[in-house]
C-alpha cells in the first residue's frame, strides 16, 4: 500500500504551488524615505485609509497581501490600530467625508511617522479631479513621504516602493 | 475604683439612644455619634485589655434582665469580635459626621444607631442565652430600623427590609431552638454549662442543635442559601449603616458558628466541618459570580461580603476538620486565618462601604455605568477606594494579602494527609480560592476602571465634588490600618493566635514565625509582607527615576482612538455590564440571566424594525429557584387552608373537640 501514501499524494500538488515572484528594491530613493528606512529598520507596520478611492486600489492593496506577492517578507505588515503603526497608506482622493477622520488618524499614528500616498487620485485626484465631493489631494492635506504612482499601481510596484520604506 | 468597660459600653451606647431620641435636629446627630464613637472606644480598649491579659472580663447584673441576669464575659475569642466592630464603628460614626445622604438624621435613626453600635461589641460577650438572644435581637431590629430609614422615598428599601425582617427573625428562631435544645440537657442557660455538658449528649441533639444554630448564624453571616437579604438590605441601608452591617454584623453569625461548633460544643465528627467547609466554598463561588456581574456599586460590594464570608467559613471549615482529625496544630492555623480575614476584610469592607457611599453621595447615583471620571475629582475619596479594591483583591502590602495567603498556607499543609475526607476537601479548598481570588480581581478591576477611572458617565458624576473631610477621614482610617496591617502584620497575628487557642487548646505549639515574617515554622515558603512593601517602594521609585531619565523631552498627547469618529462620548465608553458580561456567558447555567427583546416593526414592512429594546437582568438564582416557589407554595397553602373556617360555628366548635381529642390522645 505503499504506492497510496498522503505523502505521494500530496505530492503530485506540491509542483502547483504558488511561489513568491521576485519584487526588485526600488533603483532611487528620495532622502527622505532613506532617512525614514534606517529609522524602521526592515520592520513598517501600516494603517491603510481608504479617503475615497473607487476601490480599485484596495483590490491591489488587497492581492499584495497574497502568497504570490507576500509583502510580509520585507517586514512589511497592515495593521488594523494607528496607535501601533510607523505610518499611513493612504488612497483615494480626500473626499469631504474623509478629510476630518483622515486627520484623526494621523494624530494618533505615533511620531515619527511616515505617509505613502497610494495611486494616482492620492497624487492628484487622478479621475476624479474637480469632482463636487473632493476637498484636495493628500498633499494639499498631510505631508506625503512617498507617492506610489499607477491607477491602480501594480502589487509588484507597491512593494517596491515600500521596500525603499523598510530598507530591505 | 476601676471602671467595668464593658458597663460602661452599655451605658454609653444607651445614652447615645437617648440623647438621640430627645435632643434638637442639629445636636441628635452629633450627639448620637459621639456616644457611638465613645461607645466604640470603651468596647476597643476593653478588647484590648483582654487580648493582652489571660483573664475575661465580667460584668453581671440581675436588675436589666430579672429572671436570667444580664451577664457579660468577654474571652480572648469575643475580644477579637469586639475590636474589629468597634474600629469599624469609630469609622462609620466619624462618616456619620458628615454624611447627609438618606434619612439617617431623622429621630428614629439617631436612637437606634448607638443602640446597634453597642450591641454589635456586646454580643460576642455574651454569656448566657437569654443575654445573647436580648442583644441579638436589639442588634437586628436596629438594623433593621436602620435599613428602612429612607422607605418613603424608594419602594426598594421596604422590599429589601421585608426581606431582611423576615430572614432575620427565621435565624433567631433557628438559633433560639438550638439553644434551647443545648440549654435543656445542660439544665442550665450559661454557655459555661452547657459546655461542661456537651460532651455527654446524645449525638443527635449535638448534630442538630449545631445545625439549627448553623443555619441562624449562617443567615446572619450570610452564607448561601440563605443570603439572599443581604444583596438586598445592605446596598439600601444608609452608608455608614452599610458598613457597619457587611464589615461588623456579618462577622457575628461567623463568631456563633465558631462559639457554638469548636467551643460550646468542642467540636465534631468530620461531616459537620465538611458541610462548613462546603457552604463557605459554595458561598465564595456564588458570591463571587455575582459581584463580578453586578453593576450596582453597593450590590457587589455585598456580594462580595457574602464571597469573603464564605473564604472566612471555608477558614473554619477547615479547622474544624483538622481538629476531628487530630491535626491540632493545622487546626490553630486555619482558625487564625479565617479570623484574620474577618478581621482585615472588616477594614477594607468597611472603608469600600464608605467611600462608596461618598461616591454615591457626590453623585446621586451608585449604578457603575453612571459613574466615572472620578479619581479626578474626588481625589481622597477615589484613592481610599483604590486601596480598598486592592487590598480586597489581595494584592501586597495591604492587609487582604496577608490573610489570603495564610488561609491558602493552612489548606496547602493539609495536602499531603493519608486521611480521605482531608484529601479531598482541601485541594477542592485551594482551588476555590483561586477562582474566587480571579474573579475578586475581576470584580475590583471593573469597579475601580468603570466607576472611578475613564470619563465621567451622566452629568452629576462630571460635576461632583470630594466629600466632606468627616467623611473621608471615617474611611480613611479604616485603609490607612489596611496598609499598616498589611505592612506589619506582627502588630495583629498574636492577638489573633491568642484568641484561637482559647479555642483550639491553649497548649498547642505556635506553628507561625514570628516578627516582621508571615508564615508556617520549618517551611520555606514565609513571607515578609514588610520587605514586599519596600521592594515595591522601591521599584517604583526606580521606574520613576528611569522614565525622568530617559523619556523623550515632549510627550504628545492625542485623542483616544475611536476609529476615526467625529464625536466620541462616554456613552461609548466600556461599561460594566459589557465588562461582566463573558463571565455571564461562561457561568450561563449558574447564573441563569434573563434576557428580553422586544422589537416593533414599521406599519409598512414587517421586515424593518422600527424600534428594539434590549433589557437583561441577573437576579439570584437562589432567590428565585427556592426562595419564591417556596413563599408561592405557602401563599397557596394558606389560600386553600383558608376555606376551613367558612363561618359555621358547628365547624368551629367541632375544630375545638378534635384539637382537644388530639392533645388529650397525645398526653395520655
Ligand atoms: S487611483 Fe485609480 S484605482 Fe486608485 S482609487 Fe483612483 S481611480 Fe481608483
Amino acid at each position: 500500500m505503499m504506492f497510496l501514501s498522503i505523502e505521494r499524494i500530496t505530492g503530485i500538488f506540491k509542483d502547483f504551488r504558488p511561489k513568491s515572484i521576485s519584487v526588485p528594491f526600488p533603483s532611487e530613493v528620495t532622502p527622505g524615505v532613506q532617512e525614514a528606512s534606517r529609522r524602521n529598520r526592515g520592520s513598517l507596520q501600516l494603517r491603510h485609509l481608504d479617503a475615497g478611492s473607487c476601490n480599485g486600489c484596495e483590490m491591489e492593496i488587497a492581492s499584495m497581501t497574497s502568497p504570490i506577492y507576500d509583502v510580509e517578507r520585507f517586514g512589511i505588515k497592515l495593521e488594523a490600530s494607528p496607535r501601533h503603526c510607523d505610518g499611513l497608506l493612504v488612497t483615494g482622493p480626500v473626499t469631504r467625508n474623509m478629510s476630518g477622520p483622515l486627520l484623526k488618524t494621523y494624530e494618533a499614528v505615533p511620531q515619527p511617522r511616515v505617509v505613502v500616498a497610494l495611486g494616482d487620485c492620492a497624487l492628484d485626484c487622478g479621475v476624479f479631479k474637480g469632482a463636487y465631493g473632493v476637498e484636495g489631494t493628500l498633499g494639499d492635506i498631510l505631508p506625503v513621504d512617498l507617492e506610489i504612482p499607477g491607477c491602480p499601481p501594480e502589487p509588484a510596484s507597491i512593494i517596491t516602493a515600500l521596500r525603499g520604506l523598510v530598507g530591505r | 475604683m476601676k471602671i467595668n468597660l464593658l458597663a460602661l459600653t452599655s451605658i454609653l451606647g444607651m445614652a447615645g439612644a437617648i440623647a438621640g431620641a430627645i435632643t434638637t435636629q442639629k445636636l441628635r446627630k452629633w450627639l448620637s455619634s459621639l456616644f457611638g464613637i465613645a461607645t466604640c472606644v470603651s468596647g476597643l480598649v476593653a478588647a484590648i485589655e483582654v487580648l493582652h491579659s489571660n483573664h475575661p472580663m465580667i460584668f453581671q447584673s440581675n436588675k436589666i434582665l430579672v429572671l436570667s441576669g444580664y451577664s457579660l464575659q468577654l474571652d480572648r475569642f469575643g475580644a477579637l469580635f469586639v475590636a474589629s466592630g468597634a474600629v469599624v464603628g469609630i469609622a462609620s460614626m466619624i462618616f456619620r459626621l458628615g454624611y447627609s445622604g438618606h434619612g439617617l438624621a431623622s429621630r428614629t435613626a439617631s436612637f437606634v444607631l448607638p443602640l446597634f453600635v453597642m450591641t454589635l461589641l456586646l454580643v460576642p460577650a455574651a454569656t448566657n442565652v437569654t443575654t445573647f438572644l436580648f442583644l441579638w435581637e436589639i442588634m437586628a431590629i436596629a438594623s433593621l430600623l436602620l435599613v428602612l430609614v429612607d422607605h418613603r422615598k424608594r419602594p426598594e428599601v421596604s422590599n429589601a427590609g421585608q426581606w431582611y425582617g423576615v430572614m432575620t427573625h427565621l435565624g433567631a428562631a433557628s438559633i433560639l431552638i438550638g439553644f434551647v435544645l443545648l440549654a435543656i440537657y445542660a439544665k442550665s442557660q450559661s454557655f459555661a454549662s452547657m459546655e461542661a455538658t456537651a460532651h455527654h449528649l446524645p449525638s443527635w441533639v449535638r448534630t442538630s442543635s449545631f445545625f439549627l444554630l448553623l443555619i441562624g448564624f449562617g443567615s446572619k453571616a450570610g452564607l448561601v442559601p440563605l443570603h439572599v437579604w443581604l444583596p438586598k438590605a445592605h446596598p439600601e441601608a444608609p452608608g455608614p449603616v452599610s458598613a457597619l452591617m457587611s464589615a461588623a454584623m456579618v462577622n457575628l453569625g461567623l463568631y456563633g458558628v465558631v462559639r457554638v461548633g469548636l467551643g460550646i460544643l468542642g467540636g465534631g465528627p468530620t461531616w459537620w466541618w465538611l458541610t462548613v467547609m462546603a457552604l463557605g466554598a459554595l458561598s465564595a463561588m456564588f458570591g463571587s459570580l455575582h459581584s463580578a456581574t453586578s453593576t450596582d456599586l453597593k450590590r457587589l460590594l455585598a456580594y462580595s461580603t457574602t464571597d469573603n464570608i464564605g473564604l472566612m467559613f471555608l477558614g473554619v471549615g477547615a479547622a474544624g476538620l483538622f481538629q476531628s482529625t487530630g491535626h491540632q496544630s493545622l487546626a490553630l492555623i486555619a482558625l487564625v486565618a479565617a479570623l484574620l480575614h474577618m478581621a482585615f476584610h472588616a477594614l477594607f469592607k468597611g472603608s469600600l462601604f464608605l467611600s462608596a457611599s461618598s461616591l454615591q453621595q457626590a453623585t446621586g447615583s451608585r449604578d457603575l455605568d453612571s459613574l466615572g471620571g472620578l479619581l479626578s475629582k474626588m481625589p481622597v475619596t477615589g484613592t481610599i477606594f483604590l486601596i480598598g479594591s486592592l487590598s480586597i483583591a489581595a494584592l501586597p502590602p495591604l492587609c487582604g494579602f496577608v490573610s489570603e495567603w495564610l488561609l491558602l498556607q493552612s489548606m496547602l499543609h493539609g495536602l499531603p494527609s493519608s486521611n480521605p475526607s482531608l484529601a479531598i476537601a482541601m485541594p477542592v479548598g485551594v482551588g476555590v480560592l483561586a477562582l474566587t481570588g480571579g474573579l475578586t480581581a475581576l470584580t475590583f478591576v471593573k469597579a475601580v476602571g468603570i466607576g472611578i477611572l475613564g470619563q465621567a458617565r451622566s452629568k452629576p458624576a462630571n460635576d461632583a465634588h470630594e466629600v466632606r473631610p468627616t467623611m473621608w477621614v471615617g474611611a480613611g482610617l479604616l485603609s490607612a490600618m489596611c496598609f499598616l496591617f498589611g505592612v506589619a502584620p506582627f502588630l495583629v497575628i498574636p492577638s489573633v493566635i491568642n484568641s484561637s487557642k482559647e479555642l483550639i487548646g491553649t497548649n498547642v505549639a505556635n506553628p507561625l514565625v514570628g516578627g516582621w515574617q508571615v508564615g508556617l515554622l520549618g517551611n520555606q515558603g514565609a513571607i515578609e509582607p514588610g520587605l514586599l512593601a519596600f521592594l515595591i517602594v522601591v521599584f517604583v521609585a526606580i521606574i520613576g527615576g528611569l522614565r525622568k531619565l530617559i523619556q523623550a523631552p515632549s510627550v504628545r498627547r492625542a485623542e483616544a482612538w475611536g476609529c476615526g469618529r467625529e464625536t466620541q462620548t462616554s456613552r461609548m465608553e466600556y461599561t460594566a455590564t459589557s465588562f461582566g458580561e463573558p463571565v455571564v456567558r461562561v457561568f450561563e447555567d449558574v447564573l441563569s440571566p434573563s434576557h428580553n427583546l422586544d422589537a416593533s416593526q414599521l406599519s409598512e414592512s414587517r421586515y424593518y424594525v422600527e424600534a428594539a429594546h434590549f433589557h437583561t437582568s441577573l437576579d439570584d438564582a437562589f432567590e428565585r429557584r427556592l426562595y419564591r416557589q417556596a413563599a408561592a407554595g405557602l401563599r397557596w397553602w394558606g389560600s386553600n387552608a383558608r376555606r376551613l373556617p367558612n363561618g359555621s360555628i358547628h365547624r368551629y366548635l367541632m375544630f375545638g373537640m378534635v384539637a382537644l381529642v388530639v392533645v388529650l390522645v397525645a398526653l395520655g
